[in-house]
Order: C-alpha cells, then sequence, then structure tokens
C-alpha cells in the first residue's frame, strides 16, 4: 500500500492505495466519488474523464498513486453554466456520459472560450454518448461559451 | 488489473537495472496509455511496473534550428500537438498527434511510448521516420542512437534490450522548401487505429520520403516509390505510378479492420493525395 | 398560442441536477459494508459439453468467499427474459448449465473482496470441454443433424410464423412488374454507456436488489419463481440507468448469480459486466435475411407482397419469438397491399445472443420494404418518395397488430419533408471523386408491447396535503425523460403547477407493477395510466374545492394550483382546499388506475443527404431531416433526443456497426470500443428535427404516441437510397462499408 496526499476538488486528500488501483477507482471507491463513470475502464469511452493539474485525461488510465501530490478536479468539484445547459437543452438523458463529458467541455473551454461546432465536436471527439446523437451536447456547450461571454 | 510491485525510480540508472533485473516480467510505465490498457485485457503480463516520470532530464521538447526537434521520453502527443514550433516545422508529425486517440489520451500518452509500443499501426511512427528521426537508448552500456526506420523488428518487437529505455527522439532540422504529409485511413473521424497510415516528406526536386504504417510487421519506406520520384520533377502522371509502386511495396494483412486488398488499394490513393498535397504545401 | 398548461413544454427535467453534478446515483454507485465483488468465467469455446469443472482451488483462495459452477446453482429451466406466460420470449435458460452453446457464455462465478482477487481465482477454475461441432452460421444451423437446445427436433428457436391477408397468387398475376431481392442484416449492439451491474444483498430471506434494468417486476417474479420465495420477499430497485435501448429487459443471468452469491457469502455482492462483457453476455440485434418479393401495378399500387424472414437468435431464444413476429408482421403494412403473404423463422446459432433492441426486428424488415420500395420506382420512372406516398398507410387501414390507423400520419410526414428539404432536386449526375446523393425512408412503429407481452398501464396517483402530488409509477427512468413527460401529464390533467408534481419510481416494494420501460411504452401506456388516475384524484378534489367555493363540479376549472369558478372571481388554491382543518380528518386523495392495452402507431419520414468519397469508399451523413408524427409531444427537447439517438445508433448500423464473429471458433473478434464502431462527434451529422401532431391518438394521454423506436427504423434505408443516388450502387445489405463500395464500384467500371 502506498500513502499519497493529494488536492480532490479544492480540498486536501490522504489516501491508501495499492499501485494496481486506477485513479478511477480510488476515486470511485477509497474517495467516495461515485460521479466519475466507469464506461469502459480501457480509455475508448471517455465517460471517466477527470482534470489532472488542469489537463483533461482518463482517470482510467491513471494509477491512483499517481495522483500524489497533484490537483484532481472531477464532476462534483465542478460549478459552471456547462451544468445548467446540459440540463434544460438536451445535454444530457441518461447521464451516465454526463459528468465526463461536462468535464471535457470545461476544459475546452478553459482553453478556448470561443470554439467554433467543428473544434466543440473535435474536443469531445473522445467522450461517446449514445443517447444523444451529439447534437444538443454541441448546442449545450456553446449556449455555455455564450453565457460566459456575458 | 492484477496485482504487480511497483517502483518510481529517480534515476535513468536505477529504472535500467530494475529493468533489468526483472526482464519480461517488467513494464516501464510512461503515459500508461497502451501499458494500461493491455494490463486490463490481459494482453500482457507484469509481476513489476516501473513509473519512469519521476526521473528528471527526459520531459523536455526544444526545437533548434539546426539541431532539429529533440522530443524527450515523458513529451507528450498533446504537446507535440498544439506547439507552434511543431505547427512549423513538423506537420505531418503534429497531425499524427494530432489523430492518437482523443485530447484525453493524448494528454498522458507519449511520443517515446508510442514509438517503443511499436504497433504497426501507430501514427506517430510514418512522420518520425519520413523526417529521418534517430532514437537515444539508455541502457547497461550507455547511450547508443538508433535511426528509428531501423528500431521496428517486428510488430510490438524492436532492438530495445532488457534494461534499456529510450529517453529521447531527435528529428532533424527541416531543409527549405519541404512539404510534409501524414494521412491516416480509418473507419470514423478519431478514436481509430489506421488501417493504412501513409506519410511524406517531399523536398522539392530533391529527396523524398514515403513511410507506410499499418500494411506490414513494421512501418515501412516505399523505396521503389520514392525512387520514382527522387530528384525528378513531379507531375501527376509520375505521382500515380508512385503510388501504384507504393500500393505494390505494400504487405497488409486481413483483419476485423480490413481486408488485405483493401488495404493495399488504399495505400494507393492515399500516397497519391499525400504526395499531391505535399506538392502544394511545398509550392 | 397552446390550451395547454404544461404539456409540449420543455420543462427542467427533475433528474437533470442530479445528472450534470455527478450526485444521480445509479446501481453501480452503491457501496454496502462488507460488499464483495463477483467476476465470471467465460467459456473459450462456441459449444461443448462441460465434462468436469472444479473450482476447489479457486474457493481456497485469499480473499475468495464464495464460488458457483452449474453443480452449486438450482437448475430451473427459465426464460431469457423475465416476461411472464410471454409469446414474445423464450423458455431455454439454466442459470448455469453442464452445456456452453456460445463462446463467451458463463460457466462459473467468484464473489471475493477485491475485484482483482476475484479475477485472479477465475485463472484456477478448472474446466474440462467436450466440444460439440459449433453451428456459426444459419445455414449451417439448418443444414446440420447438430442440436444446440435440446427441447426441439431442429434448430428453429419456436413455430415458424405466417401471416396471410388476400390471396398473393392472384396479386401477383394482377402486377405489372415484378420486384424481388434478398436483403442481409449484420450484427450491430445497443453499446449502453452503462455497463449492466447488480447488487444483491439479504436480510434474513429477504432479498434485495439493486440493479440496472427496465423490467424491475419481471426481474422480480422470475427471481421469486427460480428461487422458490415470495414475491413479498423479493425487492428490486432501480434508480437512474445509464441507456438500455431494449437489451436491458433481458435476463443476463447475473441476477441470479448474484443473488446466489450473496446467500452463500453471507455478504451483499456486487457484480457488474466489464465493456468486454456488455458484448459477450450481451444481446444484440438480430443478424439475418430479407427475401421480399411485391407485384406493382403500373400505377404504382402494390398488388402483392411476399416475403421469408430468418433472424439468428444466437445460442439462446431470447426475444426471438417476438423479435420474428413483430418484424415479419410489420411487413404487412407501412406501404399498403391487400394481398400477403409473409413467413419468419427464427434460428439458433453458436454465436453471442441477440434480443430486444430498439426497433425489435422492424429495423430489418423495413430495411428491405423501403429499399426495395426505391428499386421499384425507378423502375416505373417514378420518383421514390411520391411512390412512397402513393401507397403509405392511412386512417382506416389495419396496422401491423390489427387496429385500425388513425389519422394521416405517414403522408403527412414524407409531405413535410419533401416541402423542407425541396424534394425532388434534379441534380447534373456527379463524376468527381467526391459524390452527394439524397435518400428518404419511411418507418412506423407501434407504441406498446401488446400483443405481445402482458401489456397494462398502472398509476396511482396521490395528492399530498400542501398540495402537491405523487405519481407512482412501475415504468422506469432509463434516462429518456420520459417520468418527466409523465409528470406534465399528471400536472397537465390534475391543473397543477409541473413543479408541484413528482415521480416516484423503481422500487417494486412502492409502485404498482409495470412491464417495464420497453417497446415505446411509458409515454403511451404508463401516460394514459397516468393521466386516468389523475383524473379520479381531480374529481376528488374538485368535491372538496365545490363544497369550499359553493358551486358545482361543472362550473369548476384548476389551473397552475388554483381552483377557480369560471366566469367568476371566486377561487381557491389547490393547497388551501386539501390542508388539514382543525377538526376535520384530513382527505384522502389517491386513486390508481390500470389502462389495458392497446395499440397506436407513430410515423416518421428520414430525408437524408450522405458523401461517398470513390476512391476510399467512406460514406458520410451530411444532413438528416428527420420528420416525426407522433400525436402530441409533450416534452419538444426529450422527443427531438429519443430522435436524434436512434439516428446515431441508426447510422452506426447501417455504416459502421457489426459486432463480429469469427467463422472458424465462433470467438468475438471486437468486444470492445476500438474496433466496434459506433458515431462519434465528429462522424455526426447536423440533424433538423420536426415534429408533427397531426395525428393524434385518443388512446394516448392528451393523444401523444411513443417515438423512442422509429428513428432508428427510419433512417437505415435514407441512407442506403441517398448511397443510390450518390453513385449509382444498390447496397441490400447493412453496414454498408467502404470495401463494399469500393469493390461495387470496380465492379460497375468492368460493365
Amino acid at each position: 500500500m502506498k500513502k499519497i496526499s493529494f488536492t480532490l476538488n479544492g480540498e486536501e486528500r490522504h489516501l491508501e492505495l495499492e499501485p494496481w488501483r486506477s485513479l478511477l477507482d480510488a476515486l470511485r471507491n477509497e474517495a467516495g466519488l461515485t460521479g466519475t463513470k466507469k464506461g469502459c475502464d480501457v480509455g475508448d469511452c471517455g465517460a471517466c474523464t477527470v482534470l489532472v493539474d488542469g489537463k483533461p485525461l482518463n482517470s482510467c488510465l491513471m494509477l491512483g498513486v499517481e495522483a500524489d501530490g497533484r490537483e484532481v478536479v472531477t464532476i462534483e468539484g465542478i460549478e459552471h453554466p456547462l451544468q445548467e445547459k446540459f440540463a434544460q437543452l438536451g445535454g444530457a438523458q441518461c447521464g451516465f456520459c454526463t459528468p465526463g463529458m461536462i468535464v471535457m467541455a470545461k476544459a475546452l473551454l478553459d482553453e478556448n472560450p470561443n470554439p467554433t461546432e467543428d473544434e466543440i465536436r473535435f474536443g469531445i471527439a473522445g467522450n461517446i454518448c449514445r443517447c444523444t446523437g451529439y447534437t444538443r451536447i454541441v448546442e449545450a456547450i456553446e449556449a455555455a461559451a455564450k453565457e460566459m461571454k456575458k | 488489473m492484477r496485482r504487480f510491485e511497483y517502483f518510481e525510480p529517480a534515476t535513468l540508472a536505477e529504472a535500467s537495472a530494475l529493468l533489468a533485473r526483472y526482464g519480461a516480467r517488467a513494464q516501464p510505465l510512461a503515459g500508461g496509455t497502451d501499458l494500461l490498457v493491455e494490463l486490463k485485457e490481459q494482453l500482457r503480463r507484469a509481476d513489476c511496473v516501473v513509473n519512469i516520470k519521476k526521473i528528471p532530464g527526459i520531459a523536455a521538447m526544444s526545437f533548434d534550428p539546426r539541431a532539429g526537434l529533440r522530443i524527450g521520453a515523458l513529451v507528450t502527443a498533446r504537446e507535440i500537438e498544439i506547439s507552434p514550433v511543431t505547427a512549423k516545422y513538423y506537420p505531418s508529425l503534429v497531425q499524427a498527434a494530432r489523430e492518437l486517440g482523443s485530447i484525453q489520451v493524448r494528454n498522458r500518452a507519449t511520443i517515446v511510448g508510442n514509438v517503443c509500443r511499436a504497433s504497426p499501426s501507430a501514427d506517430t511512427l510514418p512522420p518520425l521516420i519520413a523526417d529521418g528521426a534517430v532514437v537515444s537508448i539508455h541502457g547497461g552500456q550507455g547511450t547508443r542512437r538508433v535511426p528509428l526506420e531501423d528500431f521496428f523488428t517486428g510488430p510490438g518487437k524492436t532492438v530495445l534490450k532488457s534494461g534499456e529505455l529510450m529517453t529521447e527522439i531527435v528529428v532533424p532540422p527541416p531543409a527549405p522548401r519541404t512539404g510534409k504529409v501524414y494521412i491516416k485511413h480509418g473507419r470514423r473521424k478519431a478514436m481509430e487505429l489506421a488501417t493504412v497510415g501513409v506519410a511524406v516528406t517531399l523536398e522539392l526536386e530533391d529527396e523524398v520520403r514515403i513511410v507506410l504504417g499499418a500494411v506490414a510487421p513494421t512501418p515501412i519506406r516505399a523505396k521503389a516509390a520514392e525512387a520514382l520520384l527522387r530528384g525528378r520533377e513531379i507531375d501527376p502522371a509520375l505521382i500515380e505510378r508512385a503510388a501504384r509502386a507504393a500500393a505494390e511495396e505494400s504487405r497488409p494483412i486481413s483483419n476485423v479492420r480490413a481486408s488485405a486488398e483493401y488495404r493495399r488499394e488504399m495505400v494507393g490513393v492515399l500516397t497519391r493525395r499525400a504526395l499531391q498535397r505535399a506538392l502544394d504545401a511545398v509550392r | 398560442m397552446s390550451d395547454f398548461s404544461v404539456i409540449g413544454e420543455s420543462r427542467l427535467r427533475p433528474d437533470m441536477p442530479g445528472k450534470v453534478s455527478g450526485r444521480a446515483q445509479y446501481a453501480g454507485d452503491l457501496s454496502l459494508p462488507g460488499m464483495l465483488h463477483a467476476k465470471t468465467k467465460r467459456s473459450n469455446v462456441a459449444h461443448a459439453r462441460i465434462k468436469r469443472i472444479d473450482a476447489t482451488r479457486a474457493l481456497a483462495y485469499e480473499g475468495v468467499k464464495a464460488v458457483l459452477t452449474h453443480h452449486d446453482v438450482p437448475r430451473v429451466l427459465h426464460y431469457g427474459s423475465p416476461h411472464p406466460r410471454s409469446a414474445s420470449v423464450t423458455k431455454d435458460q439454466y442459470i448455469l448449465d453442464s452445456k456452453v452453446r456460445y463462446w463467451g457464455e458463463s460457466v462459473a462465478v467468484v464473489a471475493a473482496v477485491s475485484e482483482e482477487i476475484a479475477e485472479e481465482a477465475l485463472d484456477l477454475i478448472e474446466v474440462e470441454y467436450e466440444t460439440l461441432p459449433a453451428l456459426l452460421t444459419v445455414d449451417e444451423a439448418f443444414s446440420s443433424s447438430v442440436r444446440i437446445h435440446e427441447l426441439r427436433n431442429d434448430n428453429l428457436v419456436v413455430d415458424p410464423v405466417t401471416v396471410r391477408r388476400g390471396d398473393v397468387e392472384k396479386g401477383f398475376k394482377e402486377a405489372d412488374l415484378i420486384v424481388e431481392g434478398t436483403y442481409a442484416m449484420g450484427r450491430p449492439t445497443p453499446a449502453y454507456m452503462e455497463p449492466n451491474v447488480c447488487v444483491s444483498q439479504w436480510s434474513e430471506d429477504r432479498l434485495t436488489m439493486w440493479i440496472s434494468t427496465q423490467t424491475p417486476f419481471m426481474v422480480r417474479g422470475i427471481l421469486a419463481e427460480v428461487l422458490g420465495l415470495p414475491l413479498t420477499k423479493v425487492r428490486v430497485l432501480v434508480d437512474h440507468m445509464g441507456g438500455g435501448f431494449g437489451a436491458k429487459q433481458d435476463l443476463f443471468q447475473t441476477e441470479f448469480l448474484c443473488a446466489l452469491l450473496a446467500k452463500k457469502a453471507r455478504r451483499p455482492v456486487r457484480m457488474e459486466f466489464t465493456r468486454k462483457e456488455t458484448f459477450l453476455g450481451g444481446r444484440s440485434r438480430h443478424p439475418g435475411t430479407v427475401w421480399l418479393k411485391q407485384g406493382f401495378r403500373k400505377d404504382g399500387t402494390i398488388s402483392a407482397r411476399q416475403a421469408r424472414v430468418t433472424f439468428n437468435s444466437g445460442a439462446y431464444g431470447s426475444h426471438a419469438p417476438g423479435v420474428t413476429a413483430v418484424g415479419t408482421t410489420a411487413l404487412t403494412s407501412l406501404y399498403r397491399c391487400d394481398n400477403v403473404l409473409l413467413e419468419g423463422r427464427a434460428v439458433y446459432t453458436n454465436t453471442p445472443i441477440a434480443g430486444a433492441y430498439r426497433g425489435y426486428g422492424v429495423v430489418q424488415t423495413y430495411y428491405a420494404l423501403d429499399i426495395q420500395m426505391d428499386e421499384a420506382a425507378e423502375k416505373l420512372g417514378m420518383d421514390p418518395a411520391a411512390l412512397k406516398l402513393k401507397n403509405a398507410v392511412r386512417e382506416g387501414d389495419l396496422s401491423p397488430s390489427g387496429h385500425p390507423i388513425v389519422g394521416h400520419g405517414l403522408e403527412d410526414c414524407i409531405k413535410r419533408g419533401m416541402e423542407e428539404t425541396s424534394w425532388p432536386v434534379t441534380r447534373k449526375s456527379g463524376h468527381g471523386v467526391v459524390r452527394r446523393g439524397r435518400g428518404m425512408g419511411c418507418e412506423m412503429h407501434g407504441s406498446s408491447a401488446y400483443p405481445g407481452i402482458k401489456e397494462q398501464g398502472n398509476a396511482t396517483v396521490r395528492m399530498n396535503d400542501d398540495g402537491t402530488a405523487q405519481l407512482f409509477t412501475g415504468t422506469t427512468g432509463l434516462g429518456t425523460g420520459a417520468h418527466t413527460a409523465l409528470a406534465q401529464v399528471v400536472a397537465e390533467e390534475l391543473g397543477l403547477r409541473f413543479e408541484d408534481v413528482s415521480v416516484v419510481h423503481g422500487d417494486t416494494d412502492v409502485v404498482p407493477w409495470d412491464i417495464g420501460a420497453f417497446a415505446s411504452h411509458t409515454t403511451y401506456m404508463g401516460g394514459r395510466a397516468a393521466q386516468m388516475a389523475a383524473a379520479e384524484v381531480k374529481k376528488q378534489l374538485l368535491s372538496i374545492a365545490a363544497e369550499a367555493l359553493e358551486a358545482s363540479h361543472q362550473d369548476l376549472e384548476i389551473r397552475q394550483g388554483v381552483v377557480r369558478v369560471k366566469g367568476s372571481d371566486r377561487q381557491i388554491s389547490v393547497r388551501d382546499a386539501v390542508s388539514p382543518k382543525l377538526g376535520l380528518p384530513t382527505p384522502q386523495l389517491i386513486a390508481s388506475a390500470t389502462y389495458k392495452p392497446t395499440k397506436s402507431y407513430s410515423f416518421a419520414a428520414h430525408f437524408v443527404e450522405v458523401q461517398v468519397d470513390t476512391e476510399t469508399g467512406q460514406i458520410d451523413v451530411l444532413q438528416v431531416v428527420p420528420v416525426h408524427e407522433v400525436g402530441r409531444v409533450i416534452h419538444p427537447v426529450a422527443a427531438a433526443g429519443q430522435i436524434e439517438g436512434g439516428i446515431q445508433q441508426g447510422i452506426g448500423h447501417t455504416l459502421t456497426e457489426d459486432y463480429v464473429i469469427d467463422l472458424q471458433t465462433g470467438r468475438s473478434l471486437n468486444a470492445g470500443f476500438v474496433d466496434y464502431k459506433m458515431p462519434l462527434s465528429l462522424d455526426m451529422p447536423p440533424i433538423r428535427t420536426i415534429l408533427l401532431e397531426t395525428a393524434p391518438d385518443p388512446g394516448g394521454p392528451f393523444g401523444a404516441k411513443g417515438v423512442g423506436e422509429d428513428p432508428i427504423i427510419a433512417i437505415g434505408p435514407a441512407i442506403a437510397n441517398a448511397v443510390y443516388d450518390a453513385i449509382g450502387l444498390r447496397f441490400r445489405h447493412y453496414p454498408i462499408t467502404p470495401e463494399d463500395v469500393v469493390s461495387g464500384l470496380r465492379q460497375k467500371r468492368k460493365v
């Protein structure tokens, strides 16, 4: 077991983890935050997207022990106009891809506050949604970007 | 994932020693976007995982107009993707990086890792080879350099010996008037493993290198195609002949992604398109 | 300006705040003290008897608390999909059998203190197989003497279905043109984002199961039956689900295994599929062939239609009877024809199981029918949309279920789509490398599982003493927003504000029995029952209000939570009307309703533009204009969402999705998202959804009908027809791959 310390959604956390525990499993189990979902566990679907030091990545492909000394942000730590837009405009249906999608969209808007539709679609190309056909997800992200310009 | 022993060596020497001691039972961990997938799908066993991300001096990417581009072992695909320097001088490498997995994957996957994994369809390999990249390998006997073109020996197989680690890739500076193109063929526009990959580096009326991915056990230079073009004035008819030559040089297999016949045909189509685009870029 | 108070508005779905914040709980998020993790050992052979299976070493492994093989579980033959005594499903499964019938079938399960240990323990289970000849194709299954199941003396899942109307022979004699073809369908799978998961916990002799399922009451029923428990001792809970698309109405054997492991270990157990297992152990759409022959008169009307539908059920029957019946019978309709002879059958093969999936057999049969209409249009010299419009079913025609069709929904869809896309467009024939084409495809689909399954809608509405109301519904929350629609129905009927209605669902101890969420049943059947129950409560409420306002029922109306005397300013809030009064018993306003089955049909016409790269064979869908007639739109965003999502899945199965089996060994070749290719954000076109309300069905709440399955049926033929328009190649199968295009064009050039 390895002891790690890291910042999780702004709070200092200390966990003891086996090295083979993915960050995804560590977040969902040891850290008790089940908002981040496991859709495939092998980096193909983006449902497990979290921010580590501001960068979006698949938490299933990172070992939990690698979070030591980092800043991790999950969906539970996010408050952003994206959420209201997803909720109002049909950006979510079953909701399983939604946490990862919103985290990715936030990272996208953090880097590029004024994305074109193509840039949005490129940005979320690693997030699979099986419910919406992506049309309203793109709309929601555009609406959030617009809202933030005000 | 099955359980494993875990190390975070602080130096290259420590890492090499660990890898040498455990031999085939150890796996180095950089980005983890290949290794963790293979461990989870039981395509690879690791009794010991050696995380090399704490080793200093291998994380930098730098460019010098005379020395070229240096890509340290921990440089991610995303860094290559968004760097203004690579955009200007190594556009085919950028194109390849851009199509590797997703942004989430690219924030972790390293170029060196992509190279060492040696998948025949890996995206960064054809452009790096087309640009004449050379790799530095650290091992028990110090450092050795190997042209990337000579690095691969089979699908997933390289010249790396037990205990060795690749520390950087050096890509020569581009000659003036060079066009560089990478085209990836896949069934959809992202999250794809190339069914065919073609990289072309074309120095106008001088040198041309055409590298094919996913159509042989390793990436291969389409040397017969290159020979048709080298030093000549290139017109559409010549491009067509070169494309066909490249197709004939490819040795693709059939699998669930595509049949060999289709892949061979696509080598022709993509080589033609890549050559044309490279030419347009240079003019 | 709508007369409605809340119907037709896209109100904020009550499940949304939880879903966008990560707080929404799915079955796999649950953690119970002492919970164990279960993993499944799967066969690596397609057809074999288990000569010997020994789990002793696994059981002895440190951290393992329970192991089950076929020796340890009750041997009860049961339905693969827990619809009770339904003609739609097959009774051919054991919890674990001494035989395996497809590569990847479960042979043993382990519960351990961690997933890693459970996985390691699987390696310690010793299995000896006696391989049997594997029948991997439909042809092999028909011609071989080997039997995959012992229940029949052939490899059919069920007796073939035959549907007859009129006289086909006479019809074909009348025909001026006969068109015939065989159409072939691949194997798409639903690929819901949330892998199957269940958690079991025993308390004394009571079983509680948290599970991602569309049919909690069915799961409860079959668990009780197979485990020998009264229904009062089994409680099934479903909160949020990460998609199901029809496939999560089946049993995956995990339900029993999870419960039995929990019983044996005396600890709660979670069993979660890996993504790979959602393929191996999941359900796909039925692959198969449709042979179709139609006779056309020179005016374009259809004089005869004959078809033979053959579906590949995989190793178990699951929904083969229902899918075959519904898919085959659908061919009596859509385009009018008095003389019809249809045969449908389903056959076992040693391949992964096909089951219920959005569209339920009609995706396959209408793919054939609609493409053939385009073929006929060409031969007749008619525009395809015009031909389809001419033959479209309409008011009074007999639907596949035998009910008369209400309204002219299909005609309305076709006409509107033609208008919106300026159809037809005369185009110069394309000669470039990249060519564009346009096509359209139609469909109709029923709301409700009638008559195949014991269909009914149940609802209970209860008003609280603060004027808020609760709807108790047994329909499950798939994630479509249907529960929001139900809340809107109740609010509208009762005259309450939307915010004052909440929906209670997902606990079989609390809500009324329901078949579950599938067959586009929730809005239509569940919604109508909710409306009926709300109407009863309204009567009770009006009695109280009438007294308070000293008026009669008829003079009262309720809107936005206020009861008014019409044409006067006398009013009382609902809250005040029902609130407890000193000295009086608090009124109990509660009513239940059961809506007996009927069926209504929704319609759609999809207009599509595609682009084909003639050198690589790549097909891109550039634009989709889906026109859907749904009776009444309760929640526009939710309705459009269903359509757009269905189009994603439909583009998938038409162009890139195919779950492939090695035809030598039966092994899965692409049980994962790397090589099972779904359209992603960059692959999906802009979609301009149009909703029509021109044929409301009086059987639905406020005239509403279902919409969930329609989009996935119409999009496929629309794309195939557009590809023909682009490059002159007629494809009669899906998926249409780039290789198909390239080799097709090569053949064409030779000719």
